[in-house]
C-alpha cells in the first residue's frame, strides 16, 4: 500500500536549500510568503547545532519537542530573497 | 495552452481496501480501573477477541480470548490465583501465555502456549504492545508519563468510549485538516503547525473563539492553544488550554483507539482539568465534563461525516490544506515490518500552514452569522 505523491508537488516541487549556520541540507517549499514545508533527513538532523542545543534542554522541557530552527527559517526566507526558492502564490498566478 | 482532453478528464477517487493487518504501537484499552476488578473482560482488538485480567499477584494480563485445548471462550472464565481458568475444562493459563495446569491431568501438553500482548499501567490507563512481528516494545516509543494523571491538582479521568464502524485512518489524517475543524467543529483555528519526527506526529493549533456559536463555560471563551502529539499510531496527547477573560483553563485531552478489525475502531477519549483558585475541585470537575461533552459533541461530528464518506488514497489538495500525504507516509511506518521503515517515513517533516486566506473567508462567515442573529434578536 504505497503512499500517493502529494498533488500540489506537482507543478511546484520542493527546492534544496542549506542552512547558513550549520550547512545542514534540507527541502523546502513555500505556498505563500506565511506557508512553509521543509523536509529534513538525518544528516540535516544531525547537523543542526539548534536542534542539539533543544535536545540537551529536553530532559528539563516535558515532552520537549523541537519547534523549529531559526537559523534555517532565515536561511528559507534568504533563498526566496535570492530567487533560489518561488513561492508558489506569487510564481503561479492564476494560468487560464 | 490547455488542451481539450484535460478540461474533459475528470478526477477519479482512488482507494485501496483497508490493510488487514494491525498496527504495531502501544494501544490503549481504557481504564485500568475498568479492567482490575479480578473478572476476566473480552476486548474485540486486532481483529481477534482477548481476554484482558487482573491476577491474584495484581498484574493485569492479556492474552488471546481463545482456549488452546478446545477452544473455550476465556472471557467466560475465571481468574484463579494468578491465573485465567477456561469455562469448558479448567485449564488454566498464565499471563506470559503458558498452560500452567491442566487439573484433570498429570502433564500440560508441550506447546501449551497462547498469544499474549505485551501490557502496560500508567497514569490510570491499560496500554498493550501489538506487533505482527512479535517483538519487544522499543524503549524510545514508550508513551510519555501524564504529570497531572496523578496529581491531586487535577480532577481524575473523565473517559468515553464509543465504536466507530469505519477504519481508524480516517481519524488519523484530523491530525492535519485544519480547515475541517472550522466547517465541522465551528472552531477558527488561527495558527496551525504539524511536526512529524520518529514514531510521534504533532499538531500546533490555535484558535479564537467564536462570537457566533456558543462556547462551553460561562465568561466568553477567548481562545485555545493546543499542543497535540501522537505517540505512534493511536494515542494521542494534547496540551490544551482554554482561553477565557478571567482565567486560563489547562486541560489534557486523551484521544486514542484501537481497531477492532479493518473497518470499525474504538475511539476513547479522557479528560482531566487543572484546578486553580479560578476553578477550585468542584468547578473543575464540573469543567471537565463540560468539556467531556463539548469533545464528545465534536468526534460526533466527525462520525457523521466518517459513516457517509468515501476512504480515498488520492485526495486532491489545495495550498491551504494540511500534509495529508506526509502524514499517510508517517502512519504507514506502523503497517510495514521494522526492516521496511523507510527513512522518509520517521524524517523530520515540517508543515505551517498559511491561515490568512482562510480566515479572511471565514471572519466573513462570522459576521454574516453575527448580523443574522442580530436582525433575528431585534424583530
Amino acid at each position: 500500500m504505497a503512499v500517493r505523491p502529494d498533488n500540489r508537488l506537482a507543478d511546484s516541487p520542493m527546492v534544496p536549500v542549506a542552512c547558513s549556520r550549520c550547512g545542514a541540507r534540507v527541502l523546502a517549499r513555500k505556498s505563500s510568503w506565511n506557508q512553509t514545508t521543509v523536509q529534513w533527513n538525518a544528516e540535516a538532523s544531525a547537523a543542526c547545532l539548534e536542534r542539539r542545543d533543544a535536545e540537551n534542554l529536553a530532559a528539563h522541557a516535558g515532552r520537549g519537542l523541537f519547534l523549529a530552527c531559526s537559523a534555517l527559517s532565515g536561511s528559507i526566507l534568504d533563498a526566496v530573497r535570492n530567487g533560489d526558492l518561488p513561492v508558489v502564490d506569487e510564481s503561479v498566478r492564476v494560468t487560464t | 495552452m490547455t488542451l481539450q482532453s484535460e478540461i474533459d478528464e475528470i478526477r477519479q477517487i482512488e482507494a485501496e481496501a483497508a490493510p488487514a493487518r494491525f498496527a504495531r504501537g502501544w494501544h490503549c484499552l481504557g481504564l485500568t480501573r475498568d479492567f482490575g476488578d479480578g473478572k476476566p473482560h473480552a476486548v474485540h482488538a486486532f481483529g481477534q477477541k482477548l481476554v484482558v485480567f487482573r491476577g491474584g499477584d495484581g498484574r493485569i494480563n492479556v492474552l488471546d480470548g481463545y482456549c488452546r485445548h478446545m477452544g473455550g471462550d476465556l472471557s467466560q472464565g475465571e481468574v484463579k490465583g494468578d491465573e485465567i481458568a477456561c469455562p469448558f475444562h479448567d485449564w488454566r493459563w498464565g499471563g506470559d501465555g503458558r498452560c500452567k495446569k491442566v487439573p484433570y491431568s498429570k502433564r500440560v501438553p508441550r506447546l501449551a502456549r497462547t498469544a499474549t500482548w505485551t501490557t502496560l499501567e500508567q497514569d490510570g490507563m491499560l496500554f498493550v504492545w501489538n506487533d505482527p512481528e512479535r517483538n519487544a516494545p522499543p524503549p524510545e516509543q514508550a508513551i510519555p508519563r501524564i504529570e497531572g494523571a496523578t496529581s491531586d491538582e487535577w480532577t481524575d479521568w473523565h473517559w468515553y468510549t464509543t465504536v466507530v464502524n469505519t477504519n481508524c485512518r480516517e481519524i488519523i489524517d484530523n491530525v492535519v485538516d485544519m480547515a475541517h475543524f472550522f466547517y465541522i467543529h465551528g472552531s477558527l483555528p488561527t495558527h496551525f503547525k504539524n511536526i512529524f519526527e520518529g514514531h510521534v506526529a504533532t499538531q500546533y493549533m490555535n484558535g479564537e473563539g467564536r462570537p457566533d456559536i456558543g462556547d462551553p463555560g460561562e465568561s466568553q471563551l477567548l481562545g485555545t492553544t493546543s499542543v497535540a502529539s501522537y505517540f505512534g499510531p493511536s494515542f494521542m496527547i494534547d496540551d490544551l488550554t482554554y482561553h477565557y477573560e478571567d482565567a486560563d483553563h489547562k486541560t489534557i485531552l486523551i484521544n486514542c483507539h484501537y481497531p477492532i478489525d479493518a473497518n470499525s475502531f474504538v475511539l476513547q477519549y479522557g479528560i482531566i482539568v487543572k484546578k486553580s483558585n479560578a476553578l477550585p475541585g468542584d468547578a473543575a470537575l464540573q469543567t471537565a465534563i463540560g468539556l467531556g461533552d463539548f469533545v464528545k459533541m465534536g468526534f460526533e461530528q466527525d462520525v457523521e461525516i466518517w459513516k457517509n464518506k468515501a476512504r480515498i488514497d488520492n485526495p486532491l489538495l489545495c495550498e491551504e490544506d494540511g500534509p495529508v500525504y506526509q502524514l499517510r507516509r508517517w502512519y504507514q511506518q506502523f503497517y510495514v515490518d521494522i526492516a521496511d521503515v523507510q527513512p522518509d517515513m520517521t524524517d523530520r517533516f515540517e508543515y505551517e500552514l498559511d491561515t490568512t486566506s482562510p480566515n479572511e473567508e471565514w471572519m466573513k462567515v462570522v459576521e454574516a452569522n453575527l448580523a443574522a442573529k442580530s436582525a433575528a434578536g431585534t424583530t
